[in-house]
Order: C-alpha cells, then sequence, then structure tokens
C-alpha cells in the first residue's frame, strides 16, 4: 500500500472542504464514527479555524456497536459538533445491501429533505473499491439520489461540476485521493480521536466499520495506530474483507452506488 | 513519496486498461482478492482472463469491453510512486479523457503494432490534447508486438510515423520514448524480454522514471498569486485560496484583482498551524489588516511583483467538444464568466497540426479565438501561470471546450 505526502493529501481535502462550504448554500457531513469520516472532521476543523461549520449526520439502525456510540457522544461533545441523527429501520432480517440499499438510503433521503441540505460531504477514498475509483470530487445525484455513473460531468484542474447540474444535491469527496495507510498516518500524527474497535483484541480487529449485523473482525494483532500502520504496510487483503454486501454479488457496490449508498 | 500522476492515451482497443491491469498484478500492487474478481468475472463472460478487468469495474465496461470513465491505479517503484490515470480512447467519451488527462504531468500513449490497427485519428488527437493542457513529457508504449512476431520494422514504423507530428505540436525529441511491449503477454512491462533482443533500452517503468519530474506550476518561482475560493467564516478580513506560485510573508502587502483592492497580510494559517509565509501548493487562509468590499471569490490575491492585470477579452487556443454559440461561458479560476462572443481567428486541425480555412466550427477541432467576456476576469498566459491560464468553455449546461490563454489581452 502507497505512503503519499500528507501535506499534499491535506491540502487538498482542506480545499475542497472550503469549495462545499462556499459553492452550496447549505453543507451537510456523514459521519459514521469511523476513521475516514472522523478524519475528515479533523481536516475540516483545521479548514475553518478550529470549529466543523456544518452539521453531522448519523445514519442510525440502532444496531452500531456500543463502543460507537460511546464515541459519537464523547467527540461530539469535545469537538462541540452539530449532530444530527437520522433514524433507519432495521428488521432482524435485512442485513446487508437491503439495509444499506435501502432503509439507509431512505433514511438519509428524510433527513436531507427535512433540512433542505444541498450538498454532502460522504468520506469515500478510490483504493477501497474499484467502483469508488471511479467517483469525481463533486458529483451531482439524481432527484432519487441517483448516480449517473455513464454520464459523469467534467472535472478538469480545480473546475467542479455546477451545483446546478445536480437536481437533489451534491455529493462532495474530500478524502477520494487518501489510502487506507494515509488515514492512519494522519490520524498518528495528528492524534485524531479513534473507535477502539479498531484495535486488536483476543487476536482480532475491525479493519473497516459497519453496524453489528454486516461487519465482521479480521484477524490481527495491531494493537495500537503505529502497529496498524506496520500492519497495512505488507497487508495482502483488502480494507472491506469483513464487510458482508461487498461479497454478495458480482457489481453489488455499483447498485448500492447508484441507489444511493454512501 | 513522491506521486508523480501518469495519464495513459491513446486510441481505443490499443489496449490501454490491459497494461494498467497487468502492470498492476506483475508489480504485485493490487491485492489478490481484486484479482480474482476479475478473473471470476471474465470466466463469466465466457472469455480468458481480462487484466483490464482490474481497472474497468463497471458492468456495462465489462460487458461491452470499453473503458467508459476515468479511475486511477497506483504502483510504487524504487522511490517514487506512479499514479495511473486510466481514460477511455472512444471518441464520444473525450470529456472523460480530457477530465482524467488534466491531472497529470507525463503520459503514456498506447499505439497498437497489429496490423490494421496502427496509428489513428484518436491517437494523434489524444497527444494534441496532452500537448494543449500541459503534458509535454511523453512514453509511447508500442503494444501487442506478439501479434507481429516482436520484429523490430513495425516498431521503426510507428516512431517514424508519429515523430514529424509530435515535433509539430510542441513535444521535444529529448522528452519523447518510445517502448516495445505485450501489455497481455507482459514483454518490456518491469523486466526486459528476451523476445525483443534488437530493442536496447529500458523497460517501461524504469523508462517512466527516468523521465518524471515536477510539474512547473508546484514552483516557487515569481511574483507571487493565490487563486482565492472565498471569505473564511463569513468575515471579510480572512480571506482562504490555494497558492498557485511564489511566495507571501506576514506583513507583505497584497493586491486583489480584478476587485483592485489592496491590504496588508497580518497572519498566516496553513492547515490550522499559523505561519510565517506560504508557498506554493499551501492551502492558506490569510488574515488581513482591513475588510474587503469586494468580491473575493474568482479573484486572484498578488503579492510583491508584478500584478495581474485583469481582462474582459482574451485570445485562446480551444479545443472544441461541443457546439458554440448563444449562452456560453467560461469557467474560470473557481467561477461562471457569461460570454459576450466567440470570434474564430483560425482553424487547426488536431490530427495533422495543420492550419484551415472554415466556415463553421466542428466538434473535435481547435480553433484560436478571440473570447469577449461579459465581466473582467485575473487572466494570464498559459505559460506564465498554468491556473490563471485555462477555462473550461461550457455552452448553456453542455461542456462545449478547453481553453489555453494566449494572450490576456485581446
Amino acid at each position: 500500500m502507497i505512503k503519499q505526502d500528507l501535506k499534499a493529501l491535506e491540502d487538498k481535502s482542506v480545499y475542497l472542504l472550503r469549495e462545499a462550504s462556499m459553492k452550496f448554500k447549505n453543507v451537510a457531513a456523514l459521519w459514521s464514527m469511523g476513521k475516514d469520516s472522523t478524519t475528515m472532521l479533523s481536516l475540516a476543523r483545521k479548514a475553518f479555524m478550529g470549529k466543523v461549520p456544518f452539521p453531522v449526520i448519523h445514519i442510525d439502525n440502532g444496531i452500531d456497536f456500543p463502543e460507537t456510540y460511546a464515541f459519537r457522544e464523547q467527540l461530539t461533545k469535545k469537538w462541540d459538533l452539530d449532530l444530527i441523527v437520522a433514524y433507519s429501520k432495521i428488521k432482524p432480517d435485512s442485513a446487508g445491501s437491503a439495509c444499506c440499499g435501502k432503509n439507509k438510503p431512505e433514511a438519509l433521503k428524510k433527513v436531507m429533505k427535512e433540512h433542505g441540505f444541498d450538498a454532502l460531504i460522504v468520506s469515500i477514498r478510490r483504493d477501497e473499491h474499484g467502483i469508488r475509483a471511479k467517483e469525481r470530487y463533486m458529483s451531482p445525484r439524481s432527484k432519487d439520489f441517483k448516480w449517473n455513473y455513464k454520464d459523469q460531468p467534467t472535472e478538469l484542474w480545480d473546475d467542479y461540476t455546477s451545483n446546478a447540474d445536480a437536481e437533489s444535491h451534491m455529493r462532495v469527496h474530500p478524502l477520494l485521493d487518501w489510502n487506507e495507510i494515509d488515514i492512519w498516518s494522519y490520524i498518528k500524527k495528528e492524534h485524531v480521536p479513534t473507535n477502539p474497535l479498531y484495535f486488536s483484541r483476543n487476536g482480532f480487529r475491525y479493519r473497516s466499520l459497519g453496524c453489528t449485523h454486516c461487519t465482521v473482525p479480521v484477524k490481527s494483532n495491531a494493537k495500537n495506530v503505529d502497529e496498524i500502520i506496520k500492519e497495512l504496510s505488507t497487508t495482502k487483503t483488502e480494507e472491506r474483507s469483513g464487510r458482508a454486501m461487498d461479497k454478495e454479488k458480482e457489481a453489488a457496490m455499483e447498485r448500492l452506488r447508484a441507489l444511493g449508498y454512501m | 513519496m513522491q506521486v508523480f500522476h501518469v495519464t495513459m492515451l491513446g486510441h481505443k482497443d490499443h489496449g490501454k486498461s490491459t497494461l494498467l491491469g497487468n502492470l498492476l498484478m506483475l508489480t504485485k500492487s493490487v491485492m489478490q482478492t481484486r484479482i480474482k474478481e476479475a478473473e471470476a468475472y471474465s470466466k463469466k463472460l465466457h472469455k480468458s482472463f481480462e487484466p483490464a478487468f482490474i481497472m474497468d469495474s463497471f458492468v456495462e465496461e465489462r460487458m461491452d469491453g470499453l473503458t467508459i470513465d476515468i479511475t486511477r491505479a497506483e504502483i510504487s517503484y524504487r522511490n517514487a510512486a506512479f499514479s495511473f490515470i486510466d481514460v477511455p480512447g472512444h471518441e464520444e467519451l473525450i470529456k472523460n479523457m480530457i477530465s482524467g488527462a488534466s491531472y497529470a504531468s507525463t503520459a503514456l500513449l498506447l499505439v497498437s503494432a497489429k496490423p490494421g490497427e496502427g496509428i489513428r485519428d484518436q491517437t494523434k488527437r489524444h497527444l494534441f490534447i496532452a500537448r494543449m493542457l500541459g503534458i509535454d513529457r511523453l512514453v509511447v508504449v508500442v503494444n501487442k508486438m506478439d501479434t507481429v512476431g516482436y520484429a523490430e520494422r513495425p516498431f521503426r514504423a510507428i516512431i517514424e510515423g508519429l515523430s514529424q507530428f509530435m515535433e509539430k505540436i510542441g513535444f521535444d525529441k529529448k522528452n519523447v520514448e518510445f517502448v516495445p511491449i505485450s501489455a497481455y503477454v507482459g514483454d518490456n512491462l518491469v523486466k526486459r524480454s528476451a523476445n525483443t533482443k534488437w530493442y536496447k533500452g529500458a523497460p517501461l517503468l524504469e523508462t517512466l522514471y527516468g523521465m518524471s519530474y515536477a510539474p512547473p506550476s508546484e514552483s516557487a518561482d515569481g511574483a507571487a498569486r493565490i487563486a482565492l475560493q472565498g471569505f473564511l467564516g463569513g468575515r471579510r478580513d480572512i480571506v482562504a485560496g490555494k497558492m498557485l506560485r511564489g511566495r507571501i510573508r506576514k506583513g507583505d502587502r497584497i493586491k486583489i484583482e480584478p476587485i483592485g483592492e489592496s491590504a496588508t497580510v497580518s497572519g498566516i494559517i496553513i492547515n490550522g498551524r499559523s505561519a510565517e509565509s506560504t508557498s506554493a501548493g499551501d492551502s492558506v487562509a490569510l488574515n488581513l489588516d482591513r475588510k474587503m468590499d469586494g468580491e473575493v471569490r474568482g479573484s486572484v490575491a498578488c503579492g510583491r511583483g508584478a500584478a495581474t492585470r485583469s481582462t474582459d477579452s482574451i485570445s485562446a487556443l480551444v479545443f472544441v467538444t461541443g457546439k458554440l454559440g448563444k449562452g456560453m461561458s467560461i469557467r474560470f479560476n473557481g467561477v461562471e464568466v457569461p460570454a459576450g462572443s466567440l470570434k474564430v481567428t483560425r482553424h487547426i486541425n488536431p490530427v495533422t497540426g495543420d492550419v484551415y480555412k472554415a466556415k463553421i466550427t466542428k466538434p473535435l477541432t481547435v480553433v484560436d479565438a478571440k473570447l469577449k467576456l461579459k465581466s473582467k476576469i485575473p487572466a494570464e498566459r498559459f505559460s506564465e501561470t498554468r491556473e490563471l491560464g485555462r477555462f473550461v468553455l461550457y455552452t448553456g449546461r453542455e461542456f462545449s471546450g478547453i481553453g489555453i490563454v494566449t494572450s490576456s489581452h485581446g
């Protein structure tokens, strides 16, 4: 896994976060309490003089890990975040893409409409998945939140698509260039608070965090940030190997993203 | 690690995605699970293994065997890393190709040596666009050498077929290398191949490594320029933007164009931390000693030395991708500026480099044009400050071209 120049990544992300806040009237960010969206919030604090200037949305299906809820409360207080919890339905039999592909996007649609958000910051990265590698930094979404991936707008240099191109809202991806190992290097450098589930207990840790139904831990002895960075520089497995929905069928991710999955 | 951005170029089906897929596998830069997934999908489509599927992730791309949109892949080599940008080769997808190529400083052009394939119009068009975007280093890979029995003659024929054109559009011979490869078989990608004993040069990755360099726009030379994004936190005495070139220190006077206001820099903040000075590449916020009256988004802050002169009349080289006419505007430095008129002064054929006479301007051609804008912009020549010398042309909501400023005063 390639370690990039953190300063250059930071410059680009700060630039994109400021672009989002200046181009759009009513911006919000998704926050899953995971390492990526928490890193994004840390970058937003840098971009906007120490305070995250936009609301953060947690799409909550009620079955996230207890550690995740505790982390949410702790950081919301510490960083004085404007937290919006959007409740998503969950049925015991609807794990995987039925939940992430349908229930969560429904909850997101509702909360976006209620608050009239015209841009949504989402902390996806290219190296997570082949489909995410096809995303733009700014990507318009249709009325029903669909991603028209067969006809994406031009995005040259620092010229990002116009807000007029988005029927419902614009997705903004400030972390698109980052690799998994860059995130952890940044967490180390900036002492970004992290969910304890990422660290090994009894030989297992969570490498990618979803809810309790869909995520399984992977074998690992990495007990702290340094050990995670070391592990990632030689790993042979993919980050999302502990995610159920990625494995369902070929092109599951493509369908999920087209449907509005984050 | 220093990352070099390399765009792929070339006609459809000459092997861009296959080359990247195979490079990723040979250098072990891709996880086994992703290779297995590509294998399984090839099988499902009753094909032999397609390395291109590692890059082409959309179902439609795999079914139809084409790249629809850009994607990136990273390979580390020695003390550097290459971030390859794969682009579509199809004519109708040229806007995606341009989007991808705009992020690169070096290019890798594929030309198939297979009989009946060879140098195509699209091969040359991609070269022309790359040159316009400021790419001046190039590796031409002559692909599918396995289909011509690894003979030297077809390789030489492609070098000869391209050299004159490349020189005509401004590539310097010493910045262009040619490598014979087979992307599918793997010849001369990472190691020298025994199949091409007549070839004395280095394999592809080594060749690319030899010519990689930091793009000139990242240099700290010249008069300081910051492209301004706007006021921070609604405060008219704090401006944020991207440092394009030069250096600004605390206490420096800056002039903001086109609003024509000046101020003294009382504080510099780079990514959350106070700093004494700022240089090229920084995302920066400046505290000013006074509030600005005008709007700063889309303007440029100039430090010591000559300031940008604002203008509403520019000359530009324009690669046309759509209709020109009513409702034209340019996107420049983060803002949209309506265009009053566009007058074509001459037509250039991007496939030959020749100037010709024409009454109408068709898509996929190039023109020299004079643009009259409805408001002033802080434009400079592309050769002076890249970021202030380029724009995207729209007609209504349709992308209709890209432009490079050749003169900022008519």
